[in-house]
């Protein structure tokens, strides 16, 4: 196995690998920006390397700077995390190219996937069900009249220049065609200056279910059954779930198959993830995420398989060593995002110093958080400060243990968007299995008026006793002399490979 | 001393009255029974009523303050008397109009309304990017656009003025 690998990424996911690791017995070395200086992830790698700048082209995107610390710590392979340089071909091959292990897919699957239109086109050819639509963009609405009867209603018209919602008509009667592509034509152009318009089956009620991947570098692979992701807002997922209640034995041992064909036809290896939308029994290719996903505990929670272990495992060049049929769904597993935002003001970002922190804990409950009491949160980076991951024999067990754990949960200083979940989870519909992917968007967020009375007094108190102490306290300036010196403390055990290179 | 508590839209009132070291409370003209015990310097708080306990964290600086029970988040207003008074006054004077703030730093991408223009309730104004998220900025009233304080593609700071709105006559 690896004796040191490196970790291109930050915040949870980074602290994820490095505990992988360090129970593999491989050691850990972390990169950092400017602003992560005192982060997790630096604290708990075995070694922290400075990238400097503050924002993600200066630091966790800059490949130069990345490749060379991998060389000067000496770590033969590097694992990307999820997002920044994860997806990025030409970076994957390039640490190929100057000798390291690229703990992920080969570059050219990667490059395969990456293309929405492309990836299409390779998915209809390998036999995978993708949503009915066209390929190539039209403008005319004689044009778009006949693919619309080709490919049946009720119908999207997008634009192909499209974004932000603009250009965008569903149609369900066929004789409303011609006047709403017209409309919609028009608005593009004056919008994108591009008339050009797709048209794709407007799926009702979808839900959006993903299946989670392993191939060997032997030709071996394996399905890990679903993940359900539709409570989400703007495709920004809140809560995922796995098993999914509306797939059936049945529909699950498909999608695993057909996820297989989808994987196998780009040549895939490592774990990656392919998306379906399902509407009303049906489903269809989205996409392929060539990378460890957020909600992959999950999966590990109900397979009882750590996914990390396996791609370490896999970039070593070691086989699978097990099939299909060794595989099994045990209990139910749900995760819920932390985020730094506001779900009372339609999830807008927040930002602010986490100064009260009391976490999660107790039977089958998970916390893969990048949080600690005086971490800044900012708006350099992705908002998600944590994942609560909770297990359950079934699902109804699992719903009820997320709430306990989301009651024990504070995050102080920030909002995040725990209360939002937490009446997710409340909600009769949701646990019912009753939703799709526009039930968040539909929910007006709310604290129940029953605690009222003791929140108003419980603030009314602070209030008086904050102003009690101010009285009492000492200036700001008599403080600053211990305050300052109590901050500079970093976890002793930390090597810092050319930290003297940190401005402080 | 009578501190009054805006909470999800509601406005109440708390009088609070040490007597030998013990806080008396009131909470809208009736006696409310509490004890309140701060576990930590950082917010943790066990409040006591009706026999049943109650694990808060409250932070805040007095004026916001958020309390969080049992996964519940309250963002709560608070005035005394007197800043009451002063805010009634100030409120009053702007007639429904004044300036729009930033509420996070970011860029401002597009600017959906000119000096001079009505806008009524909930109508977008502008977009600002923040954190790779595009978020519309609405009117929280009706009003006329008075002066624009920003333009697209300048950022700005958590509680910059991005323009300000009049009543409408």
């Amino acid at each position: 196995m690896f004796d040191r690998i490196l970790i291109a990424n930050r915040g949870e996911i980074a602290l994820r690998v490095i505990r992988t690791a360090r129970e593999m017995g491989i050691e850990c070395v972390a990169v950092y920006s400017d602003v992560d200086a005192r982060a997790l992830h630096t604290r708990m790698a075995h070694v922290a390397v400075p990238l400097g700048g503050s924002t993600p082209a200066e630091s966790y995107l800059d490949q130069d700077k990345i490749i060379a610390a991998a060389k000067r710590t000496g770590a033969q392979a590097i694992h990307p995390g999820y997002g920044f340089l994860s997806e990025r071909a030409a970076f994957a091959k390039r640490v190929q190219d100057e000798g390291l292990v690229w703990i992920g897919p080969p570059p050219s699957a990667i490059e395969a996937m990456g293309d929405k239109i492309d990836s299409r086109r390779a998915m209809v050819k390998a036999g995978v069900p993708c949503v009915p639509g066209l390929i190539d963009p039209v403008d005319d609405h004689v044009a778009g009249a006949r693919e619309a009867a080709k490919i049946g209603f009720p119908i999207c018209i997008k634009a192909s220049a499209g974004g932000g919602g603009k250009g965008i008509r569903v149609v369900r009667d066929p004789k409303d065609m011609a006047t709403a592509f017209k409309a919609a034509s028009s608005e593009a152009l004056a919008s994108f200056g591009d008339g050009r318009m797709y048209l794709e089956r407007y799926l009702d009620q979808p839900r959006h279910i993903e299946v989670q991947v392993l191939f060997d570098a032997h030709g071996n692979g394996v399905h890990l059954f679903e993940r359900e992701c539709s409570i989400q807002r703007r495709h920004q997922k809140l809560i995922e779930e796995a098993p999914s209640v509306v797939i059936d034995a049945d529909t699950r041992r498909r999608m695993g198959e057909v996820a297989l064909q989808a994987a196998a036809a780009v040549g895939y290896v490592s774990a990656g993830t392919i998306e379906f939308l399902w509407s009303k029994g049906e489903f269809y290719f989205l996409e392929m995420n060539t990378r460890l996903q957020v909600e992959h505990p999950v999966t590990e929670m109900i397979t009882g398989i750590d996914l990390v272990r396996e791609q370490l495992r896999i970039a070593y060049g070691e086989p699978l060593g097990y099939g299909q049929d060794d595989l099994q769904i045990t209990g139910h597993a749900i995760e819920v995002r932390i985020n730094a935002e506001n779900p009372f003001a339609g999830f807008l970002p927040s930002t602010g110093t986490i100064s009260n922190l009391r976490t999660p804990g107790g039977p089958w409950t998970r916390l893969d958080s990048s949080m600690y009491r005086g971490m800044e949160v900012g708006l350099a980076y992705d908002p998600m400060l944590a994942k609560l991951i909770v297990w359950g024999s079934d699902r109804e067990q699992a719903i009820a243990r997320m709430v306990r754990a989301i009651q024990e949960t504070n995050v102080g200083g920030v909002h995040t968007g725990l209360p939002a979940a937490l009446q997710v989870f409340q909600h009769p519909e949701f646990r019912a299995g009753n939703f799709d992917t526009h039930f968040l968007e539909g929910l007006k967020i709310q604290s129940p008026e029953v605690y009222e009375d003791l929140i108003v007094v419980a603030a009314a108190i602070h209030r008086h006793r904050l102003a009690k102490r101010r009285a009492l306290a000492p200036t700001a300036s008599e403080r600053s002399g211990w305050t300052s010196s109590n901050r500079t403390d970093v976890a002793g055990y930390v090597r810092r490979a050319g930290s003297q290179e940190v401005s402080r | 001393m009578k501190t009054f508590v805006q909470v999800n839209g509601r406005i109440r009132e708390v009088e609070l009255v040490e007597r030998l070291g013990e806080l008396v409370v009131a909470l809208d003209g009736e006696p409310f029974e509490v004890s309140y015990d701060e576990v930590d310097p950082y917010g943790q708080v066990i409040l006591l009523h009706n026999g049943e306990g109650f694990a808060l964290s409250i932070e805040g600086d007095g004026h916001t303050t958020a309390v969080t029970l049992a996964g519940h988040r309250y963002d709560c207003a608070l005035e005394d008397e007197r800043e009451r008074a002063a805010n009634l006054a100030a409120r009053a004077a702007a007639k429904g109009g004044g300036p729009v703030k930033a509420v996070m730093s970011g860029v401002v991408l597009e600017l959906m309304v000119a000096v001079g223009d009505d806008v009524v309730e909930g109508q977008r104004l502008l977009i600002l990017e923040a954190m790779k998220m595009q978020n519309e900025i609405c009117a929280t009233g009706p009003g006329v656009v008075a002066a624009l304080h920003v333009e697209p593609g300048q950022a700005v700071a958590a509680g910059d003025k991005l323009l300000t709105l009049s009543a409408k006559e």
